[in-house]
């Protein structure tokens, strides 16, 4: 499936405490993502209230957004991975359609 | 097996190794609240928790706490006003008090904790579960040791689970059987682990408290396995629990039929208890039998607790309520220092701000400045930062000008030196070389030993003088312009000085003065340097910090911010050595001609106040001559650090109870025991109580982790404790054994906490206590989670006040409150 040429996969994004950034990345790896995106210091409101974002002198406790983006076929083990992460930890996850446009960097 | 049940797997690890907290390499001893992973429920329950996890006590036994009354470290008022607070409803009845009180000092105490997360081979098979302990430590020990022995685990480049495997079906020790199991084991240890457990019967539902089983069984190897999944990669929880799980599965029998549960050590019943505290009263057991039911007996630890901290709490809230003794002198001070928010620096500032027109402040020893530093020899970087952060900045030491002849000296000596330490250690590992080493170097080695035993201080001097001679000193600079932009230096610039409150009435001198320890033959150094440095020497820091407060470009956009600092301030940087108290001016030849004398006067006062601090804490260390004069004491607490035999070279941060954040006008005057964290903090320098929020969020942070790691090696030594330093192997840098194999030790060791039965450090958790807007302090605590756990689930105590003069107020689930104690004595 393409759209203006651009190949589907799916994108996962996660938002957890730093201190569950190295399992979820673990979780990324393990599952076959070749990448990641992660973005420290991320603010917002959510089910427990106000976050803070940026920490400046402590990135553990500050929440850290990571992205990664796979074929769909392997999206279903990453999945399963993070759910039961998260089912056990604060923290959100959104999953969703995405097009690339390079392929092979994702395989 | 599939990929999604793999990362299943992969999920449940993580999940399950939350029970423990990294254990950092001993080289850079971080500090860390053993019980890190369970912050988010309330203290008790965390205690609770890791009881039948662990085993482990979460309070000192109530034996000790009896002991402690009975010496007046906790009197009936402070376990009534405990009561009231925990347990108002028991004390509802009349004459319920009394029974409480004989209770708590003369109940049958409850027994200690017994595991109860256990593996099936430490149920049915404890044999087997030893034989699985040891290879799992044999193994990891190997593995770890790597680097530095002679002798490298082969395959080790492929990684823990592919070198182990490799090996482990060759193990002699092994039956037969369990060979052959191991030979067929799966590439991948996720599919180990999935196979064991299927073999071992264990359901899905039980999977992860499985796991935590084989997790708690060797605390130290898998809190140290954790660390370094997360950070090096080359073996994680997962490569772990497969060897554990793959060793069970081959050993155990699963189809035998488990054998009869031990039954625990039985709680006193509450009729004994009843009976017990009517005897002591004189009354009728049916009589006091109501009452007690309203206190649970394992709520007993706590109450204790609670009054055993509040017999400090109190008092110190009380001292710091009354105006300072004399009013802050409107002169420029003679300088101002700043030193690291450590306990240990109480005493170097009370002393100093005795000698002169001093003022001190408290600021994380890191000094906002976030390094990876590389001396002169150009060895391995080293990260001076709090290990909540990552160091973004690689400084380097290089010659200063004009001094290149002079480094290339110091650098040969110090090549010199480490390639004969090298060889001197080579040979002695070595299989044949030993028998010529005794030849060639036993002759000088034999007296150099005797001589570094029995007269420690001198030879411990003779030594520097030699190395000095060998490796003489040579000015250096910092490479600060090229490790920050322009901007990075104007910004920490202005957060360093917002934060301690220090943004005008500067003085011609300023000193940042970092901490280390120097201590000779002590595995455990680094838990005597800064935290905020991460276990390292604070010295780099401090002049990184200096060089940018004093480059004009950083002034200039200072004062376009509202600081202005005068043409007449000079940042110089200086070293706290806590085992000697001798403090080291850093950088001298840096110091421009007009400051010199400043500068000079300063160093003899600090040297003076060393000298008088040392006395001071010569009263408490073990071995130092009672009577001997200031001077002597003095004397003789600046040689421990050099006697190789010494296993109390300092007490570190033993004591350490409370954490303030204001003004050192809150805290001036008074003899805080050097148990006090102390960080400098003006409100009205903060506008937006970014800095408050900073402080709170790190500097606490980091106190707390300190302050957990001295709580729990005390009330749980044989946990989270290293054990006594006399028996301790140091193993591939990473940590100690008690013996040659076993467990990796966590936390300090006994000699770092208490002097055989005595207990040097009281555990208590942490008070902090801030100056500053309550509705400023609710903010910050409302938006950050961290915050939440600490005040809300008990694991730090917090009391704050808005300004001089109003009364402290408690932190509660209910809001803020004026001193409990004085409603209690109301009652």
């Amino acid at each position: 499936m393409s759209r203006d040429g651009l190949t589907k996969m799916t994108k996962i994004e996660v938002v957890v405490g730093g201190a569950d950034v190295p399992a979820v990345r673990e979780v990324f790896t393990s599952a076959g993502a070749t990448g990641f995106t992660g973005v420290s210091g991320v603010s917002g409101l959510g089910h427990h209230g106000y976050h803070q974002g940026r920490l400046l002198f402590n990135e553990q406790d500050a929440l850290a957004l990571l992205i990664t983006v796979v074929p769909e076929e392997r999206a279903g083990a990453l999945l399963a991975g993070l759910r039961p992460l998260l089912d056990a930890s604060p923290g959100v996850m959104f999953v969703s359609d995405t097009y690339v446009s390079r392929p092979d960097y994702f395989q | 097996m599939s990929a999604a049940e793999r990362a299943r797997l992969r999920a449940d690890v993580a999940v399950a190794g939350r029970i423990l907290a990294p254990a950092w390499p001993l080289e850079t001893f971080i500090a860390v609240n053993p019980l890190d992973g369970l912050e988010d429920r309330p203290f008790e329950q965390a205690v609770a928790l890791a009881g039948g996890a662990f085993g482990a006590r979460g309070t000192l036994d109530e034996g000790a706490f009896r002991r402690a009354h009975a010496e007046g470290r906790v009197t009936d008022a402070d376990l009534l006003a405990a009561l009231e607070r925990r347990h108002p409803e028991a004390l509802a009845e009349p004459g319920a008090a009394e029974i409480l009180l004989a209770d708590l000092l003369h109940a049958p105490p409850a027994p200690s904790p017994v595991r109860s997360l256990l593996t099936r081979a430490e149920r049915e098979a404890p044999g087997f579960a030893a034989a699985i302990d040891a290879q799992a430590g044999k193994w990891c020990a190997a593995f770890v040791e790597a680097g530095e022995a002679a002798w490298a685990m082969p395959g080790r480049d492929a990684g823990f689970y592919a070198a182990w495997r490799a090996l482990a079906p060759r193990d002699p020790s092994l039956p037969r059987p369990a060979r052959r199991a191991l030979a067929a084991l799966p590439d991948a240890p996720e599919d180990a682990i999935l196979a064991a457990l299927e073999t071992l019967a264990i359901p899905a539902g039980e999977r992860r408290a499985y796991l935590q089983a084989h997790l708690v069984a060797l605390p130290g190897w898998a809190s140290h396995v954790r660390w370094r999944g997360e950070r090096d990669g080359d073996v994680d929880l997962v490569d772990y629990l497969a060897l554990r799980l793959a060793y069970e599965a081959a050993l155990l029998d699963p189809t035998a039929p488990a054998p009869e549960a031990r039954p625990a050590a039985a709680a006193p019943t509450p009729a004994e208890r009843a009976a017990r505290v009517a005897a002591v009263l004189g009354a009728e057991p049916a009589a006091v039998a109501p009452v007690l039911e309203r206190l649970p007996a394992d709520c007993r630890p706590f109450v204790w607790l609670d009054a055993y901290e509040e017999h400090y709490r109190g008092p110190l809230l009380e001292a710091l309520a009354q105006p300072p003794a004399e009013p802050p002198s409107a002169a420029r001070p003679a300088a101002q220092v700043v030193c690291c928010i450590d306990a240990r620096s109480e005493g170097l500032r009370r002393h100093l701000e005795a000698k002169g027109d001093y003022e001190t402040l408290g600021f994380a020893g890191f000094f906002a400045v976030a390094i990876r530093f590389q001396d002169l020899a150009g060895g391995a970087p080293s990260a001076l930062c709090p290990v909540l952060l990552s160091p973004g900045h690689a400084v380097r030491e290089r010659p200063a000008p004009g001094a290149e002849a002079l480094a290339e000296r110091r650098l040969a000596g110090l090549q010199a030196l480490s390639g004969a330490e090298d060889g001197f250690h080579a040979a002695k590992d070595g299989a044949v070389a030993p028998f010529a080493l005794a030849e060639s170097a036993g002759w000088a080695a034999g007296p150099l030993a005797a001589a570094k035993t029995l007269l420690p201080g001198a030879s411990g001097r003779l030594r520097e003088r030699l190395r000095r001679h060998a490796v003489p000193d040579a000015p250096t600079v910092l490479g600060v312009q090229e490790a920050f932009s322009f901007d990075e230096r104007a910004l920490f610039a202005e957060v360093a000085l917002t934060m301690m409150g220090l943004t005008g009435g500067f003085g011609r001198l300023v000193v940042l003065c970092g901490h280390g320890s120097r201590t000779e033959n002590n595995p455990y150094a680094a838990a005597l340097d800064c935290g905020a440095c991460g276990g390292n020497r604070g010295g780099p820091n401090a002049r990184t910090a200096a060089a940018i407060l004093n480059g004009a470009d950083v002034r200039a956009h200072l004062a376009t911010r509202g600081i202005e600092i005068g043409e007449d301030t000079w940042f110089a940087a200086a070293e706290h050595d806590t085992a000697s108290d001798r403090v080291t001016l850093l950088d001298r030849h840096l110091v421009p001609a007009t400051h010199v004398e400043d500068l000079d006067r300063l160093a003899e006062d600090l040297d003076a106040a060393g000298a008088r601090l040392s006395a001071e804490r010569a009263a408490s260390l073990p071995g130092a001559p009672r009577a001997a004069s200031a001077r002597a004491a003095a004397r003789h607490v600046r040689a421990r650090g050099t006697d190789w035999a010494q296993v109390f070279p300092e007490w570190g941060l033993a004591g350490n109870a409370a954490f303030v954040v204001g003004p050192r006008s809150l805290t001036r005057g008074i003899d805080l025991g050097r148990r006090a964290f102390l960080h400098s903090y003006d409100p009205a320098a903060d506008r937006d109580g970014g800095a408050l929020e900073t402080i709170l969020t790190a500097p606490l942070v980091v106190a707390q982790w300190i302050n957990c790691q001295y709580y729990f090696s005390t009330v749980e030594p044989a946990v989270f404790g290293a054990g006594t330093k006399t028996i301790h192997n140091v193993i591939g840098g990473v940590g100690v054994l008690a013996g040659h194999d076993g467990d990796l030790q966590l936390g300090l060791p006994w000699q770092s906490v208490a002097d055989g039965e005595r207990l040097v450090h009281e555990p208590m958790r942490l008070l902090a206590i801030v100056q500053a807007p309550l509705a400023r302090i609710d903010a910050i605590v409302a938006r950050n989670t961290v915050l939440q756990h600490l005040f809300g689930n008990g694991w730090v105590a917090l009391a704050a006040r808005e300004q001089p003069g109003d009364p402290w107020q408690r932190h509660t689930a209910n809001g803020w409150r004026s001193e409990i104690r004085e409603e209690v004595g109301a009652r």
